[in-house]
């Protein structure tokens, strides 16, 4: 059985949500319509219910050292009241367990925002790390303690001014701030962050605080919109996803470096972090599959290419879809897929195979919507 | 009454009584000279959320009841379109291909998919009745 979000008679009773299974999770999949929300978070601001994202507190004096060790990014430059930046935690085969983002309260003090499926996994993980290391950290789920909430949207400036919440606005990209008040409601963490490739901010509080928000940020003209926007928003964007952009099965999944992550996951100067020989050996030898970004002609009108659909040049098969949608922004399908790195060439046309027929689509850098803002 | 509400798991779908259905979740509507006119039903609509996109079959085509005649994308999930009875495609609603969300905003009427000229006439008396697919939901 599903867990519910911890806001769920909210969205049910509120805003009449429609329900569906995400990572284990019972969420609000859309309001009203996917098509439309995603628009609502391109061109306004919206607000998703993230309260599944599993959210992670350690602390201890071996912290620092713990983190060095997991993942593959440097966190040494990072100051307090900011996030990492989003990073890979591998396993010894160089593929990926889990994309998280970091949180530096205090050199002792971090936080860990976990992909919902893997919550349990990385905790589990995070502790036989710590006995077979002999790290002395202490790791403590928030999951269920605060609810979670993401407001994105090239207008969500003017909607923390009208919640009486403009100094968020001082935030920059990446930075945080702990233990805050907005619309009279106690707040744990807001963040100037999100997974849409718009403006926005991330919300930790207790649930019955965050309803205090939701209202308010209602209120304001804040649409709800759901999981299935989100998805498609993301695919546009160029981010990834367990079990379909990253896996830890080596038979599935291409190594961490065919990822392309870029945003500094990774970094070469570091050494001593699990999976490091592995990548090292796949970085000198050269990968063979990279993931790019498709763009699908509009003449082929409104298909939505899937997972595992394959992608030709002429007879040869030269990759494979890795999630997919209709793109209503754009008004064309778009797709992420692994490429044989010797054609994957931006620019160049393939062709994915949709039950039996071809279609054509352009090889492209991420993200596949143009110009999308950049904060200060 | 020309409509039954049903309630399932807390979401309510409406069921046309003037019609017959399917197991695979379509609609058919007896019209005359043994056409049957097929669309999918309100309860298949929600399941599949935002319709993105259709593949029809060609008119003049012979289907056999069952048999998969089209293609319905969702931003959730591919689902296959299958034929309610047998015969000949004789109608397509081709507006379908550039406003898929009619399939969302009115499936039993402005979102119909085909237009089956029957060669059995008998087959629509064996589709599920209202009463009998209201029971089938239920089952979900």
């Amino acid at each position: 059985m599903a867990i519910k979000t911890l806001l769920y008679d909210y969205h049910l009773e509120k805003l009449g949500a429609s329900f569906g299974e995400f990572g284990g999770w019972e969420v609000p999949m859309l309001y009203t319509s996917a098509l439309e929300e995603h628009n609502i978070v391109r061109t306004s601001a919206g607000v998703f219910d993230v309260s599944h994202m599993g959210r992670i507190r350690l602390k201890g004096s071996d912290v620092p050292e713990f983190i060095e060790y997991v993942y593959t990014k440097s966190f040494k430059k990072i100051k307090e009241g900011w996030m990492s930046g989003p990073t890979l935690a591998l396993n010894h085969w160089a593929r990926v367990k889990d994309d998280e983002m970091l949180y530096k309260i205090s050199d002792e003090e971090w936080l860990v925002v976990a992909n919902a499926p893997y919550r349990e996994k990385m905790i589990k993980y995070f502790k036989e790390v710590a006995k077979e290391k002999g790290f002395k950290i202490k790791i403590e789920d928030l999951t269920f303690k605060y609810a979670m909430i993401a407001v994105q949207g090239p207008k969500v400036e003017e909607a923390m001014e009208k919640i009486g919440a403009g100094w968020a606005n001082d935030l920059h990209t990446l930075e945080f701030r702990t233990d805050v008040e907005i619309a009279g409601a106690k707040v744990f963490l807001i963040s100037r962050s999100g997974w849409t490739g718009e403006d926005g901010f991330e919300i930790w509080a207790e649930p019955s605080a965050m309803i205090k928000i939701y209202d308010k940020l209602l209120e304001a003209g804040v649409k709800p919109v759901g999981i299935i926007s989100r998805d498609t928003l993301r695919v546009e964007m160029g981010y990834v996803l367990g079990e379909h952009e990253y896996g830890e099965d080596p038979t599935k999944f291409p190594c961490a470096i065919s990822l392309r992550y870029g945003l500094g996951a990774i970094d070469w100067n570091k050494k001593g972090f699990v999976g490091e020989e592995a990548l090292r050996a796949y970085r000198r030898e050269g990968v063979r599959w990279v993931r790019v970004g498709l763009r699908f002609k509009k003449k082929a009108g409104r298909v939505v290419p899937r997972q595992g659909y394959k992608i030709f040049v002429d007879d040869v098969v030269v990759g494979w879809i890795t999630s997919g949608s209709y793109s209503p922004y754009l008004k064309r399908a778009v797709a992420q897929a692994y490429i044989d790195t010797r054609y994957a060439i931006f620019g160049e046309v393939v062709e994915v195979e949709i039950r039996g027929k071809r279609y054509e689509a352009k090889i492209e850098d991420f993200p596949l919507v143009p110009g999308r803002p950049v904060v200060k | 009454m020309s409509e039954i509400t049903v309630e399932v798991k807390a979401k309510k779908y409406i069921v046309k009584t003037d019609r017959r259905y399917t197991k695979t979740d379509e609609w058919a509507k007896l019209e005359e000279g043994n056409k049957v006119r097929e669309g999918i039903t309100d309860f298949a609509q929600k399941e599949l959320k935002d319709i993105v996109g259709i593949e029809l079959p060609e008119v003049g085509k012979e289907v056999k009841k069952g048999e998969s005649i089209g293609v319905i994308e969702s931003v959730k999930a591919t689902a296959d379109l299958y034929a309610a009875v047998s015969g000949k495609i004789v109608e397509v609603n081709e507006r379908l291909l550039e406003e898929p969300e009619l399939l969302n905003k009115d499936p039993y009427g402005e979102g119909w998919i085909v237009v089956i000229e029957m060669s059995d006439p008998k087959e629509y008396e064996e589709l599920l009745t209202p009463e009998q697919y209201v029971e089938h939901l239920k089952k979900h």
